[in-house]
């Protein structure tokens, strides 16, 4: 991935144990974020996010379909990645499949929940129309344009971002149709409902590198890390979904450290992100007046 | 279908002369040598440049000149209709060559024996003429890359619908089944290095399109020489020279 000499690794590892990073920070500090919304026309929400170099687009497509026999009373949502060659020549052909199944399998279990849907991030009885019978399918798609590590976080912050710009259309059921028919639906072109997307959690990647563990990393740091694990933390600070890929195994008690660290640090990124997207989605508003 | 109203309005309100708005910024992709946003109208392509750098798969080294590779992928939700698409498909395939193709004939290869170009062209949103803009914007990842050409190539398409030429169709005119010339054209040297019709248009009307596009080009050509005029005048700007 990214070639790195000795002296090189060492002077990270060596900033990192003094808690000064390469490029400034501290082990706990973010990169700064940028947040803009808006920027798929033909979705129904969509958002880019940035941090550092890292650049993530995702949008949210919602389309009618049938909830699951087993679950009449909730919508579905899927959540799919790609990796654009763009962002890193390795990516090409075939190249990105392995790291995007590996992000969207991340994603859904931080935000979606169990297979049942208990826990999800995104109500997902709130996109039932009609029990049993219609639903909303929310696809999120996301796209990695530019990368320098920490990928999932930022695709998680760009999900909830593309979610709270979300609009769906209001479906007026206009015949009861009787047993199994399916009833005919108008959508409102005008009426639009908004998503809660407050519950919507975040996700934060500790990595371990050395002794210490450090958050947002950079794709240097991410090289000779020995393990990452990624919390995703709701707004009560409640853990939603944990993910830990690769690398040594973790004693225990750091694990459950870990888990304390990140819902301290979730606030802070949480609210973060709260004035970014309301700050993007109102210079959004100004543009469409 | 009308496709130019009484008035001379084209669908989306242009003349039939009338490019759409171009936009164009360099350096989108942090960690690439070279990368660019371009977009024409609604269409809106990111394309990214590696190299020149070692050849990775040495079997298509070339001793006397460097080796371009370009990929064409577009977004899951660039369309209107959300499709999950296979990578490499025919059309991709096809674009990937033709952008290839057009790239190299401007690149100087010879200066970088043994060395591969890779140019990675992602779309972002598709209103037709994706391949025009996927070109534009190469060009100008190239440029922001340092790589040396003869020129810088640019891209436009026109049609040819109820009688009248029609210059950078959008989705709409592009999928009405009419004519589409693509036109890729090297403005210093003036001349045409891609050329692509379908569908079927008079021997003396051809010349007409034809023009018309290369006219679209010389006008890229001209905003693309700003934007990256701006952009030497920035670094400049920032070395404090």
């Amino acid at each position: 991935m990214v070639g790195l000499s000795l002296g090189e690794k060492h002077f990270i590892k060596g900033g990192i144990d003094q808690n000064i990073r390469s490029d400034g920070r501290k082990r706990d500090s973010y990169r700064p974020i940028f947040v803009e919304t808006g920027v798929i026309p033909q979705a129904n929400g969509s958002a880019r996010v940035r941090m550092g170099a890292t650049e993530v687009i995702a949008s949210v497509k919602a389309e009618l379909g049938r909830p699951s026999a087993l679950h009449p009373d909730k919508g579905k949502v899927a959540i799919f990645v790609d990796c654009s060659a763009v962002a890193e020549p390795t990516f090409e052909g075939r190249g990105g499949e392995e790291l995007s199944a590996e992000l969207s399998v991340a994603l859904e279990r931080c935000l979606l929940g169990g297979t049942s849907g208990a826990g999800a991030g995104i109500d997902l009885t709130s996109l039932i129309v009609a029990e049993g019978k219609i639903c909303w399918d929310l696809y999120i798609d996301s796209l990695v344009i530019s990368s320098d590590g920490n990928l999932l976080d930022a695709l998680a912050a760009a999900i909830k971002a593309a979610l709270a710009n979300t609009a769906i259309p209001k479906v007026n059921i206009s015949a009861a149709a009787s047993g199994d028919e399916q009833p005919e639906v108008d959508i409102s072109d005008e009426e639009f409902l908004q998503f809660d997307t407050s519950a919507v959690p975040v996700i934060i990647t500790l990595t371990q590198v050395g002794r210490h563990y450090i958050v947002d990393a950079t794709s240097e740091e991410e090289s000779h890390m020995s393990s990452a694990v990624s919390i995703s933390v709701n707004r009560k600070g409640h853990i939603c979904g944990l993910t830990k890929r690769g690398g040594e195994g973790l004693d225990p008690s750091v694990v459950s450290d870990m888990i304390s660290v990140a819902q301290h640090l979730s606030e802070l990124l949480m609210s973060r992100l709260d004035s970014e997207i309301s700050a993007a989605e109102a210079e959004g508003g100004d543009e469409e007046l | 279908m009308e496709f130019v109203n009484p008035e001379g309005l084209r669908l989306d309100g242009r003349r039939p002369m009338e490019m759409r708005q171009l936009r164009a910024e360099i350096g989108a992709v942090a960690r690439a040598d070279g990368s660019a946003v371009f977009e024409m109208g609604n269409t809106k392509v990111i394309a990214a440049v590696y190299g020149p750098r070692e050849v990775q798969n040495k079997s298509q080294l070339s001793n006397d000149q460097a080796l371009v590779r370009c990929e064409y992928t577009m977004a899951n939700f660039s369309t209107g209709d959300r499709k999950r698409k296979p990578k490499g498909d025919r059309r991709s395939t096809e674009i990937s060559l033709v952008i290839r193709q057009t790239m190299e004939a401007c690149i100087l290869t010879h200066l970088m024996p043994r060395s591969q170009i890779d140019i990675y062209v992602q779309v972002l949103q598709a209103d037709g003429g994706t391949r025009s803009a996927c070109i534009n914007a190469a060009t100008l990842a190239l440029a922001d890359a340092g790589i040396p050409m003869r020129d810088l190539v640019t891209s436009c398409s026109a049609g040819y619908l109820n009688s009248t030429p029609l210059l950078d169709l959008n989705y709409l005119e592009d999928s009405a089944g009419g004519p589409d010339v693509t036109v890729g054209f090297l403005p210093k040297l003036d001349k045409v290095t891609l050329l692509q019709m379908d569908a079927k248009l008079p021997v003396d009307i051809v010349e007409n399109v034809m023009q018309l596009a290369i006219e679209g080009c010389k006008a890229i050509a001209t905003y693309i020489r700003e934007v990256l005029l701006e952009n030497t005048k920035q670094l400049e700007y920032r070395r404090g020279l």
